[in-house]
């Protein structure tokens, strides 16, 4: 049984494709939720698609903020968004990213060893992981539960 | 040995009470432009460090006859000790006097202000602030608000302008911000929706404020183009781009002399840890005899003020060296983690090193320019024997990365213990180069 029904992801199967100019098509920004609802998002944070890349298991919509953050979002073959990446100057908008989770991670109990650097939470089914100094931070949150099978969790990033 | 450790935990309690008894009162006392404190004397600043001056204080001779708070000259005392919040590990703190702009008698001297290499700017928490520093505007008249990002979180609150002094070092007008004023409680939610914890109280902030003193001059750099970090403010607030003569500064770029970068001299510490360690923050390279540089290693940065960690066979391209980390934070599956303790299930120590036996590790560090450390080690100790301790200085305290992050490895204030490390500033010239790097 195929995992994709559209011929990007049958194209994917075979191997990885470079999809791009996938214009206005995509992307959800919020963990857990369906990938096909988010093109107003991506307006409403005037933020551009820059490439959709079909892997194995997953698809990747890597998506630059105006802020110059460097956003990427894990889609799975349920459609579904199981993972989002950050990387640059500064944070995305994480109440949309994670959308019924970040109230989790915001009132997750900080660390008492805390040095405004690194970040490892797990509440429940979300996992959240930052790190990085002024000026340059990254991190990610992702689904613990809806990481399709064969994904290498150190690929999400 | 024991005997040491005995004398040192003595040390401690009398110490750690004055830095209480510092810190109860609002952390801060008020005071003229010269406020006594030179080396080795006492202070009016209120720091614990009282009778140890760190290395080359005595030799310098610097800008201005004014002294404050810890420090003479182009020399301000520094010292690690369990800060504020007293639960501070690895924490290097100074003292700063702040003045309204223009007056040498509307000043505050505050204890206990985190010396961090990996920010831009002085940022204090309101709630030891007695001044009113004037806030900034921007063009539409609005007050100049920031929302601060760190990794854990962020501090939001308004850009105001502030006369300086650290040690006998003078800057005018500088803008800083001032976290959690009560004058600016309406957070936007773009602001809190970045996420983390809102770190806004000297508890939850582990200082009476921060003094970022990195590589670079500004605390954003290109938000004079991009609405971010920045917000104008009226009866709400909205994102705004910001002129980079209005951003949070990185306060040594704007002192009168000796403003090319900064010297870190840390004592060694013991493996086991230490507490009330003192030390020295020399401003200036090679702008007086005490801060000549010498045949030490330049480590050029890269744009995000990283460089270049060959750890295990694997290099590590977005590290850092910074004072503001707690501890060596680096990946290595073969080391094993620390077990959280029965009474504390969700203790985050878990994410620290916990070996049985404390390891001795081959590192190398490189620099943009291609520079490479030689023989360089590092020891990484079990975290929970040492910080059952209970000191406030652990070189050998180190941590796991966060496995999103798996690209850097992060050498924090343990790297600083009994070294002479110079963080020169961006597109300043020094006698061995010009920043931003890093030199030891």
């Amino acid at each position: 049984m195929p995992l994709f029904q559209s011929d990007a992801f049958k194209r994917a199967a075979l191997g990885a494709v470079l999809v791009t100019a996938l214009g206005p098509r995509i992307a959800s920004a919020t963990l857990g939720e369906p990938e096909v609802s988010v093109q107003t998002d991506v307006a409403r944070a005037h933020a551009s698609i820059k490439s959709s890349q079909d892997r194995a298991s997953y698809r990747v919509h890597e998506i630059q903020l105006p802020s110059g953050t460097m956003m990427r979002e894990f889609v799975a073959p349920n459609g579904k968004v199981f993972a989002v990446a950050w990387q640059g100057p500064s944070r995305p908008d994480l109440r949309q990213a994670l959308g019924q989770y970040f109230d989790a991670y915001a009132s997750a109990p900080r660390s008492k060893l805390t040095d405004r650097r690194h970040v490892q939470i797990q509440q429940g089914d979300l996992v959240l992981q930052a790190g990085g100094h002024m000026r340059a931070l990254s991190g990610r949150a992702y689904l613990v539960s809806a990481i399709p099978s064969g994904v290498n969790v150190g690929d999400l990033h | 040995m024991a005997s040491m450790h005995a004398l040192r935990m003595g040390l401690c309690a009398v110490l750690c009470v004055t830095a209480i008894a510092c810190s109860g009162g609002g952390g801060g006392s008020t005071a003229g432009s010269s406020s006594g404190g030179g080396v080795g004397g006492s202070s009016s600043g209120g720091t614990s460090s009282s009778s140890s001056s760190g290395g080359g204080s005595s030799s310098s001779s610097s800008s201005g006859g004014t002294s404050s708070g810890g420090g003479t000259g182009n020399v301000a005392t520094v010292i690690i000790d369990q800060g504020p919040s007293n639960a501070s590990v690895n924490t290097l703190f100074a003292t700063v006097t702040v003045c309204v702009p223009g007056s040498t008698t509307s000043c505050q001297t505050i204890d206990h202000i985190q010396v961090d290499t990996g920010s831009y700017g002085l940022r204090i928490l309101a709630p030891v602030l007695t001044l009113t520093l004037p806030v900034e505007t921007v063009t539409s008249g609005n007050s100049l608000v920031e929302c601060t990002q760190f990794v854990d979180g962020y501090s939001w609150g308004p850009v105001v302008s502030a006369d300086l002094q650290i040690a006998g070092e003078t800057a005018h007008s500088v803008p800083m911000q001032v976290i959690g004023d009560p004058r600016f409680t309406n957070i936007p939610t773009t602001c809190s929706s970045t996420g983390g914890t809102q770190e806004d109280t000297v508890a939850k902030f582990g200082a009476n404020g921060i003094l970022g003193v990195g590589p670079f001059e500004l605390d954003c750099g290109d938000c004079d183009t991009v609405a971010r970090f920045y917000y104008a403010c009226a009866a709400t607030c909205s994102e705004t781009t910001v002129p980079l003569n209005l951003q949070v500064a990185n306060p040594v770029t704007r002192f009168t002399t000796d403003n090319n970068g900064v010297i870190v001299v840390l004592p060694s510490v013991a493996a086991g840890g230490a507490s009330n360690v003192s030390g020295s923050l020399i401003f200036g390279i090679d702008t007086q005899a005490n801060n000549a540089s010498g045949t030490q290693t330049v480590l050029t940065l890269d744009q995000n003020a990283e460089l270049l960690v060959n750890f295990n066979g694997q290099a590590f391209a977005q590290s850092f060296i910074d004072s503001g980390s707690n501890g060596i934070y680096f990946t290595d599956k073969s080391i094993s983690t620390c077990v959280a303790p029965p009474n504390d299930p969700s203790s985050q120590i878990v994410d620290f090193y916990c070996p049985a036996n404390t390891l001795t590790l081959p590192v190398s560090i490189q620099g943009m320019n291609g520079t490479m450390t030689n023989n360089l080690t590092f020891d990484v100790g079990n975290a929970q024997t040492m910080l059952n301790n209970n000191f406030d200085a652990y070189p050998q305290l180190a941590g796991t990365v966060p496995a999103g992050n798996a690209g850097t490895f992060d050498y924090g204030l343990p790297f600083f213990y009994g070294r002479r490390v110079a963080v020169a500033v961006e597109n300043d010239k020094t006698s061995v180069g010009t920043g931003p790097y890093i030199a030891f």
